[in-house]
């Protein structure tokens, strides 16, 4: 009996003809499994876990074919390690296992760690969160996501309980911002993911940070669920380098589903060197993975929404209880009905809440006032009438691809042309609004190219590096700074009449204001330019921009001034008014026309401009 | 049912090794915090920064929390990592993180309108003051159960 049972367990070399048989190593589940990538000419792969330990090959980084040999080898014999190779790699192992003989008999060892944290994680559903972007924070534009494993008592009572998996690079609290940008570029970050509770992460983004969340419960069954739990197990404590522009939070949660699912591949569908979030968020609804789309709103969108159910007079409270620090005499209020009045004493309590983060107000100011209306609120029976922030329309994953191409042809002074400009990521006020905050403006990389036809000449008119403008309301309630900063390459008139490429770095602080409809803003703006033709080889000029902004879903419309003054420097103040329509039509294309005149000294020049645009 | 949620919490509290540490369980957490501790968290959410290893907790015996009290030790971690969210529900009589504290302390379907309606009228016990501690509010919370005959039985 006993030889007979051992004949059952596949011999080393069954396993491994097999694999070669099927070639198994070539599978793209195989590859997903390992995060194999093809490197740039696509002959090799290389993985992109950069952690040792998820390799049970030497080369294992760069030979899925190796790697897969000592895979089979350490499942069937173990490798003498503390924790059996199949317990560390149970996603490796269960997918072997389902290509049927000789992988299905190889002899499964008890894993209890494994189970405990399955049993405990206790996942039938999975569902892809996406953290909006919030206001004044146009980094934010990019978005993150994250996982939750809803527990099969999937119910708004235990929801907040559930716990999610996230990717995010590892970085020490004491780097400065400067270096986490830097090194979240160029690499350098470790990658973990970790599993927190999901009141964290609402903490995190809905109340300290004023970002909605969109849930999307996805669609995979519980075994697939399973799966993607027994990967994420095998790399939760595993290093792969972070880089924000593509191997970031969004792009490795792909690669779970891969696993989860193979043959959705969507690893492959993410574009070269631009994994943005909203971006996946697409590819995920592309794929029908998504059965439902549930919408968060923010702390601060609920305050909003909750201020614009008050009247007048019941905002004034809001603001008095807020400016006085105090509550109103019992009396004072006594004219309002107790429903109205908890309305009032909630969006007030809101209101402190959110200036408390934003404007960091300190414990002492407004704990009093804060106690005071939880307190007075408590003393009120029965739900305020005010009603919860309605789902947008559009969602985020619903607004422009983040990919632009644009045809145009115009005039530059007496010059015409015909261009084209390629900006890869991500949105500007003269895309489609819907689907992105009004106000916020993000671009990389933004490039444009000239070719002048009468002098036959190619020029670089423009390449904007990084290009972020963000203009927030400010109201009674809500005092937000606008700001814009940049550095790149362009052209300006200076006072010689010439207009050389010079690299500028700059930045702005301001107001804005909602008008008709629109924004108006005004910064006060200050530029560096350094380049070779400008008369001292760089410029420093303070400046102001004023302008008016109106973002509807038909197109945009944009009115601005500037002006640059170079004290200190021989030469003459420059002076910029520009104009500019676009409109979105059909989807995912657009018409964009642009009308400016710009001055410097004597020199001057009208700039005409039309194009087409296309969305990918 | 306990399995699914001692399940659930075990994995809600794996980020308490960000709370405040002392004897017991939130000690330290007052009703408002102040700023000081928020911008490591702001800069981590904007950035999609993680700071500190956050490893699963997976055994309760690092947690620092008395398991003796009559409060569940879930449950009791729970209200220490969100009491400004509790407080602001409790003062309403309604929201989601009430609810999910009753489904913490397994308060029975027929009893948690009645447990709702009990922390909102007796939130000045819970909550005395505005510096409040969450190891005082739970004290307050654990003496409104007890004198409610309703109540009185989810305490262990």
């Amino acid at each position: 009996m006993c030889g007979w049972a051992q004949a059952e367990i596949p011999t080393l070399e069954e396993l491994l003809a097999a694999a070669q048989q099927q070639q198994l190593s070539e599978r793209p589940a195989w590859w997903a499994l390992l995060h194999y990538r093809p490197t740039v000419l696509g002959w090799t792969h290389k993985s992109q876990a950069d952690d040792p330990r998820f390799f049970l090959a030497k080369n294992g980084k760069t030979d899925p074919h190796g790697e897969l040999t000592a895979t089979l080898i350490a499942l069937r014999n173990g490798d003498g390690q503390g924790t059996h190779p199949q317990c560390r790699f149970p996603a490796r192992f269960y997918w072997l296992q389902q290509q049927g003989h000789p992988f299905s008999r190889i002899p499964a060892v008890p894993c209890p760690q494994l189970a405990s944290w399955l049993e405990q994680l206790n996942t039938a559903r999975v569902t892809l969160v996406f953290a909006s972007s919030y206001l004044n924070s146009p980094s934010s534009m990019f978005g993150h996501t994250f996982l939750r494993l809803d527990p099969p008592s999937f119910n708004q009572d235990s929801l907040i309980l559930a716990s999610t998996v996230s990717y995010a690079a590892d970085a020490a609290a004491h780097d400065s911002e400067i270096m986490f940008a830097y090194r979240g570029i160029f690499g350098g970050y470790p990658g973990i993911t970790t599993v927190e509770p999901y009141f964290d992460k609402l903490r995190l983004y809905s109340k300290l940070e004023n970002r909605d969340l969109w849930e999307y419960a996805l669609n995979l069954r519980p075994d697939e669920v399973t799966q993607l739990l027994r990967h994420v197990w095998e790399i939760k404590d595993k290093r792969f380098d972070y880089f924000f522009f593509d191997e970031n939070c969004a792009y490795r949660l792909l690669a779970l589903i891969d696993v989860a699912r193979p043959g959705t591949r969507l690893i492959p569908q993410v574009s070269i060197l631009r994994a943005i979030p909203s971006d996946t968020v697409r590819i995920v609804v592309a794929n029908h993975l998504v059965d439902s789309v549930y919408f968060r709103p923010s702390q601060a969108t609920e305050l909003r929404h909750h201020l614009s159910q008050l009247k007048a007079s019941e905002r004034h409270w809001v603001f008095s209880m807020n400016e006085s620090q105090q509550l109103p005499s019992e009396k004072a209020t006594a004219g309002l009905a107790p429903e109205r009045y908890a309305a009032v004493l909630e969006t007030a309590y809101e209101l402190v809440r959110y200036r408390v983060q934003k404007e960091q107000l300190s414990r002492e100011a407004t704990a009093d006032l804060s106690y005071g209306l939880l307190q007075a609120r408590s003393k009120i029976p029965g739900s305020s009438p005010l009603s919860a922030a309605p789902r947008p329309k559009v969602r985020d994953d619903q607004g422009h691809p983040t990919g632009r191409i644009t045809a145009m042809a115009g005039r530059q002074g007496q010059r015409p042309y015909l261009g084209l400009s390629l900006r890869p990521a991500y949105h500007d006020f003269s895309d489609p609004a819907p689907g992105y905050r009004l106000g916020s403006q993000l671009q990389f990389l933004n490039a444009e190219l000239r070719y002048y036809w009468e002098s036959n000449q190619f020029e670089l008119e423009q390449l904007n590096l990084v290009d972020i403008i963000s203009l927030s309301a400010r109201d009674r309630f809500f005092r937000p700074i606008s700001w814009q900063a940049g550095f790149g390459a362009d052209r300006q008139l200076t006072s010689e009449g010439t207009r050389p490429l010079a690299a500028y770095l700059k930045g702005g602080a301001g107001v804005s204001y909602g008008i008709a409809h629109g924004l108006a803003y005004a910064l006060a703006t200050g530029t560096g330019r350094i380049g070779t033709q400008l008369q001292d080889s760089y410029q420093l000029s303070p400046g102001i921009a004023l302008g008016w902004n109106l973002q509807r879903y038909w197109g945009s419309f944009r009115v601005e001034a500037q002006s640059q003054f170079f004290p200190g420097q021989n030469e003459d103040p420059y002076y910029r008014g520009s104009a500019s329509l676009n409109l979105y039509w059909p989807p995912g294309w657009g018409l964009t026309f642009n009308i400016g005149r710009e001055k410097s000294g004597d020199f001057y020049a009208i700039i005409l401009q039309g194009g087409v645009r296309l969305y990918f | 049912m306990r399995k699914v949620f001692l399940g659930l919490l075990l994995a809600a509290i794996s980020g308490f090794a960000f709370a405040d540490s002392g004897p017991g369980c939130g000690a330290g957490s007052v009703l408002f915090k102040g700023q000081d501790r928020l911008a490591p968290h702001v800069l981590a959410a904007t950035t999609n920064a993680s700071f500190g290893n956050q490893t699963f907790g997976m055994t309760t015996g690092t947690l620092g929390c008395d398991t003796s009290k009559p409060i569940d030790v879930m449950a009791a971690n729970f209200f220490d990592q969100n009491m400004e969210q509790l407080a602001t529900d409790m003062s309403r009589g309604e929201g989601e993180h009430l609810n999910a504290l009753i489904t913490l302390m397994k308060v029975q379907e027929a009893d948690k309108d009645h447990f709702k309606a009990t922390v909102k009228n007796q939130f000045s016990v819970i909550f005395p003051n505005q510096n409040v501690t969450s190891k005082e509010a739970l004290s307050g919370l654990e003496k409104v159960m007890k004198g409610d005959t309703a109540l009185a039985k989810y305490l262990s």
